[in-house]
């Protein structure tokens, strides 16, 4: 499959995600791209990042990638010619804080899939960026993906999160997820 | 790097000994005093800062000009590795002693140590 020079990182996600379950591999699209996913006039972001379920053997992934044009550089990242975005890879499992993440949202786009974060997975996730850094982008980007996604991002599943987050690491700040519900 | 004959945990005795100092350290460290504070070349730290990056167990930040690494604590384990290594200082207490000796809290600039 050849990607056009205009593609978004969205028809790059949906290729590469493809191209990876085509050789066997779950690959789950998360962090910043997913966030980008869910709200792309907000986030933009030139990493693509899936985590691997099954992490299959390097060649396998390289074949898989090198399908769609991507080629892994130094260092790791599977980069192309012609398109700014950057395939990663990072080493699972799919967590978020203590959590696991054992499911995901699977768009269709013709032949292709994409699987992704759900809603209120990119919120807890993009959230928590702001919760452990102090990363005030983490805290725009959640509450974007929460006010766009009214329907889809369960506030209470995230609330019993934070509380579960906070039991077991009591030094999270409680008043941040104040301040996420109060600005919300 | 010195010789250790410690048996080491987490594949090498220095690689065990940035973790076990990262785990000391409230506020993360720079390479450079990582490798100082180790007596390790800033090389052999950053390749295992590296490693220990992709795999998620530590971060790096920008502060200012330098970068500064520290244990990720929104990785999954992040807790019971901190705990771990807390009680794995135990075995080095000359790491434990310099972290005790080195100061991460504020100070006031021009104020004689």
């Amino acid at each position: 499959m050849t990607l056009p020079d205009d593609a978004s990182l969205v028809d790059v996600a949906f290729a590469a995600c493809t191209a990876l379950a085509r050789a066997g591999e779950t690959a789950v699209l998360c962090g910043g791209s997913a966030a980008s996913y869910y709200v792309p006039e907000v986030y933009r972001s030139l990493d693509i990042d899936f985590v691997p379920r099954v992490q299959a053997a390097r060649h396998i992934v390289d074949r898989a990638l090198a399908s769609i044009g991507y080629a892994r550089a130094a260092g790791g990242p599977y980069v192309h010619a012609h398109l700014p975005y950057a395939i990663e890879l990072p080493m699972g499992p799919l967590a978020i804080g203590r959590e696991y993440v054992s499911a995901w949202r699977t768009d269709h786009r013709g032949e292709l899939l994409l699987h992704v974060y759900t809603a209120t997975d990119v919120v807890r996730d993009r959230f928590l960026h702001y919760w452990a850094w102090g990363d005030p982008m983490g805290l725009d980007v959640a509450l974007a993906v929460a006010r766009a996604h009214p329907d889809d991002v369960d506030l209470d599943a995230f609330r019993r999160w934070t509380d579960r987050e906070r039991a077991a690491d009591p030094s999270y700040d409680a008043g941040r997820v104040e301040q996420f519900f109060r600005l919300l | 790097m010195r010789d250790d004959l410690r048996p080491a945990l987490f594949g090498t005795a220095l690689r065990d000994r940035v973790l076990i100092r990262l785990a000391l350290s409230e506020n993360g460290l720079h390479l450079r005093e990582l490798a100082r504070q180790l007596d390790a070349s800033p090389t052999a730290i950053y390749r295992i800062i590296m490693a220990l990056e992709r795999a998620g167990v530590v971060v790096s930040r920008p502060i200012g000009k330098i970068r500064v690494v520290l244990l990720n604590r929104r990785w999954h384990g992040a807790l019971e590795l901190r705990t771990l290594l807390e009680r794995l200082a135990a075995s080095y207490p000359e790491v434990r002693e310099r972290a005790a000796h080195s100061r991460e809290r504020p100070r006031r600039i021009g104020k004689p140590l």
